[in-house]
């Protein structure tokens, strides 16, 4: 059975009926079905049953038709001398040649196991034997001796399609295809291809820029040159793409970019401080792009940018500057227009790149906290730690200014719609986001919260505490914002008691009276008492007032604080009767005329009457007998003075009974005056030192800090804990160099901390 | 309060509709801290009036009271109670710890 079997499976059998069909298939002529399928069934007979040498017979057998058709081929292709027939008959012949690659090997299937059985178990090799067969012969005996003819011949091709030729991309196509498959080296298989085709089209392109570049830049300058330079860019990126093997296109592009662009940079960096400055956008955008593909190309872009911003920013500052230092809602649309104008700036030329965005954050932020145009003094007495704080910018006092104009009731907030007013007061968190001392709004802004809910002048309840929100979210803080947070709270206990009371009592007394009882902790924790002696219904209010809070709390102590309250009273004249808004040292000092109304009463006796203390009694005087709002004053003062520090003991005041209001220069019978005016928080002497609390505090926060780093880092060096400081004090203020610098050796005088032995520049905690 | 009245005839203003100056409304402001002898509670160096350190962190202001012993030193309440589950004497004096009353 074997003998009988193994005799009709030679090689020497089963050939004669194989070679037609692999002739046939090489050839490309049709197939039938049965031809197809025998040649399967032949090479598997032959391969298992040829035991004397079968599958080397049918692998030499092969080569040697596959060296045959190749030598006709090539002799077809030889025919052919010019170059691109050449390459034409080439691109027939490959093609014809490398479709069958695809089909002639799977019949052999059979005869690559039996081979690679043999052959050690290559069978990992990726490429089938037959097709490795097909493409070495035809590399050793066509492309080998043509192929830098035939890749000259491409690049010629390509040359042409730049210079806007027609071009069959197919030739090309095929010319590459021919370089990669041909490498026999399996490791890399487009190491020919890298070699030769690769390195040949990128220096054909470098070639052919670098002298088209330099001639359309000389030609056409340098606006035109970026639209070529870009439009180039993308061309040849587009050719590459089609022309080169995908891991080829960004090589191509960086020698692209480097004949293209690195090469100009200077001389198109030379043109952007003029385009940011006439807001160039387009020719921006495209300077950006291009200089994008440079490495650290936009770094000299970052750099005009944020130089224009400072310049730009300060110019207008200076020339508004009378305007602006007077006006905070000027101040703060001025500082909001630039803002806008840099944004939009860096969106339209520069895509909003988060690095330019940055640039312009910083270089705004400079902008806004500038002292150039108009400057803050702080500083301190303080005997410890004396401590001079360079001048800053009073932004941070003017825009707490502009948000109270907003929040308040003012013809400002009257004026705009309530989407108007959000809208404001969302630019008001933006530019404290770019304030860098922060504790001075924070203290400005309570001041004006103070004062918006003592007097109830809150334009809108809701805005309030949005605006609480709001300076939540852009990183105020937590402990002031849960201070604000607490007034607003207090003031609605504060409500519900003053109701209790009023129902309590049912009597004159409470019914003129509404009482605020406030939480000292969260309103103010220093608050001197002043004395001043209060018209008698209110005098017998106040025990009645503390006996009723101490029924309903306990361990609790009141302290009055006169100076935020304020009240209102007819004032009758010979014209008419008016309602006056009056501070309570005012009605104190008014009420001294009640009983003899035509009395002229000196200072000294004012001061007896109303026990106010000299300073706080000149203020209140000047302000009844000088109120810019009033064409007829409250008060007369004999002799005339014209200041506050005119007064003196011998000063003669009298109530001015021709008093009245005027409209449109007609005399009023009735109406309401405030005179009020800015509601004073503190005395002169607190302010004072309201001004060295800000410093002091920074003193303390700043100390405090460093101690925090040094217990967690044990050691650090300067330079470190310099850049830990900001970031920690940041939300409140930016510590200066000075300040921390003396707040080190004051640390190191006392002990909390030491320069470490062995490195000057570190210091280290000490427990 | 320390001041008084002191010109003579000084009648309720209501009564007198006719009078130069007539009290129609007055706002007064008072501030309230707890009746304590120091500000700052001893346990967690916070001052009395703000919340102890715990309640700031969870955001319970307004229920951080004050507490007092027989020896008057005063903590805040929260800080006091844990401080007890310790020791059961006053922090600054020593003395065993008897509450005289909390703020409320």
């Amino acid at each position: 059975m074997t003998m009988l079997v193994g005799h009709q499976q030679t090689f020497d059998e089963k050939w004669p009926a194989m070679q037609p069909v692999i002739l046939k298939l090489l050839s490309q002529e049709s197939v039938t079905r049965q031809e197809w399928q025998d040649l399967f069934w032949n090479v598997h007979s032959v391969c298992m049953w040829d035991d004397k040498g079968g599958p080397e017979k049918v692998h030499s057998a092969l080569k040697t038709n596959i060296s045959n058709f190749i030598k006709d081929a090539q002799s077809r292709i030889r025919s052919h001398h010019e170059g691109n027939a050449l390459l034409r008959a080439y691109i027939v012949e490959w093609q014809k040649f490398f479709s069958q690659c695809v089909y002639l090997p799977e019949p052999f299937s059979q005869l690559e196991k039996s081979l690679s059985d043999r052959t050690n178990k290559r069978k990992q090799e990726q490429q089938s034997i037959v097709r490795k067969l097909m493409l070495d012969s035809w590399n050793k005996n066509v492309f080998h001796s043509i192929s830098d003819n035939l890749k000259d011949r491409t690049m010629v091709l390509i040359q042409e399609e730049r210079e806007g030729k027609s071009v069959d991309a197919q030739l090309v196509i095929g010319v590459r295809q021919s370089f990669v498959n041909l490498c026999s080296n399996a490791e890399d298989p487009l190491q020919i291809y890298h070699e030769h085709f690769e390195s040949s089209y990128v220096q054909a392109t470098e070639k052919h820029y670098n002298s088209a570049a330099e001639n359309y830049l000389n030609d056409n300058g340098v606006r035109e040159y970026m639209k070529y330079a870009q439009q180039k860019l993308s061309e040849e990126n587009q050719r590459a793409t089609r022309y080169l093997e995908s891991s080829s296109v960004s090589v191509l592009d960086k020698h692209c970019v480097s004949v293209l662009v690195s090469r100009f940079t200077d001389a198109m960096l030379a043109e952007c401080p003029h385009m940011i400055r006439e807001n160039e956008t387009d020719q921006l955008s495209l300077m950006f792009n291009l200089m994008n593909r440079v490495p650290d190309g936009i770094n000299p872009i970052i750099k005009y940018l944020s130089e224009y911003i400072l310049q730009q920013g300060l110019t207008d500052m200076k020339e508004c500057r009378d305007i602006i230092t007077t006006d905070s809602e000027k101040y703060i649309d001025l500082l909001l227009v630039l803002f806008q104008r840099f944004s939009t700036l860096v969106k339209k030329s520069f895509n909003d790149d988060p690095r330019l965005l940055t640039a312009r954050d910083k270089a705004f932020k400079e902008v806004v906290n500038d002292y150039s145009v108009f400057s803050l003094e702080l500083q301190t007495k303080a005997k410890q730690n004396t401590v001079k704080l360079p001048p800053e910018s009073r932004c941070p006092e003017l825009l707490a200014n502009f948000c109270d104009m907003l929040l308040r009731k003012t013809p400002l907030s009257k004026k705009l719609s309530t989407d108007e007013i959000d809208a404001k007061l969302k630019d008001v968190l933006l530019v404290l986001k770019y304030v860098a001392n922060k504790d001075v709004f924070m203290r400005y802004h309570k001041a004006h919260l103070t004062r918006r809910l003592i007097l109830g002048t809150s334009a809108d309840n809701e805005k309030e505490e949005n605006m609480l929100e709001g300076l939540r979210e852009v990183g105020m803080p937590a402990d002031y914002v849960n201070k604000l947070a607490r007034m607003f709270q207090d003031i609605k206990v504060s409500e519900d008691l003053n109701q209790q009371f009023k129902e309590n009592r049912k009597d004159r007394a409470s019914d003129v009276a509404n009482i605020k009882i406030l939480n000292a902790g969260a309103w103010s924790r220093r608050s001197e008492r002043i004395p001043v002696s209060l018209p008698a219904l209110l005098e017998d209010l106040i025990p009645d007032v503390e006996e009723f809070y101490k029924s309903k709390h306990t361990g609790r102590k009141l302290h009055w604080n006169h100076l935020l309250s304020n009240g209102i009273m007819t004032f009758k004249t010979d014209i008419g009767q008016y309602e006056i808004e009056i501070t309570t040292f005012q009605m104190s000092v008014l009420h001294v005329w009640n009983s003899r109304p035509r009395e002229a009463i000196s200072f000294e006796s004012l001061r007896l009457a109303t026990q106010l203390p000299d300073a706080e009694l000149r203020k209140t005087l000047w302000s009844l007998v000088s109120n810019g709002k009033l064409k007829r004053q409250v008060l007369v003062c004999e002799p005339s003075v014209t200041s506050l520090k005119g007064f003196n003991d011998s000063s003669i005041f009298n109530i001015n009974h021709q008093f009245c209001l005027l409209k449109g220069g007609k005399t009023q019978k009735r109406g309401r005056v405030n005179l009020i005016g800015r509601l004073q928080l503190s005395t002169e002497k607190n302010r004072e030192e309201d001004n060295e609390g800000i410093t002091q505090l920074r003193i303390l926060r700043t100390q405090e800090a460093i101690v925090k780093i040094l217990k967690m880092r044990k050691k650090i060096t300067n330079a470190q804990l310099q850049t830990e400081l900001v970031e920690i004090l940041k939300n409140m203020f930016l510590p200066q160099k000075k300040l921390i610098k003396q707040q080190i050796e004051w640390l190191i005088d006392n002990k909390y901390m030491k320069r470490d032995d062995d490195d000057i520049n570190s210091f280290v905690y000490i427990t | 309060m320390s001041a008084t009245v002191s010109e003579k005839g000084d009648a309720p203003a209501g009564k007198q509709p006719d009078q130069l100056f007539t009290l129609k409304r007055w706002n007064a402001v008072a501030v309230w801290s707890w009746d304590v002898e120091c500000d700052t509670c001893a346990i967690c160096r916070v001052q009395v009036m703000d919340a102890c350190l715990r309640c700031q962190a969870d955001n319970k202001q307004e229920g951080c009271v004050v507490v007092w012993g027989e020896c008057n030193h005063s903590f805040h309440n929260c800080c006091m109670s844990l401080w007890v589950e310790q020791n059961n004497r006053c922090p600054l004096c020593q003395k065993e710890w008897v509450i005289q009353g909390t703020g409320k």
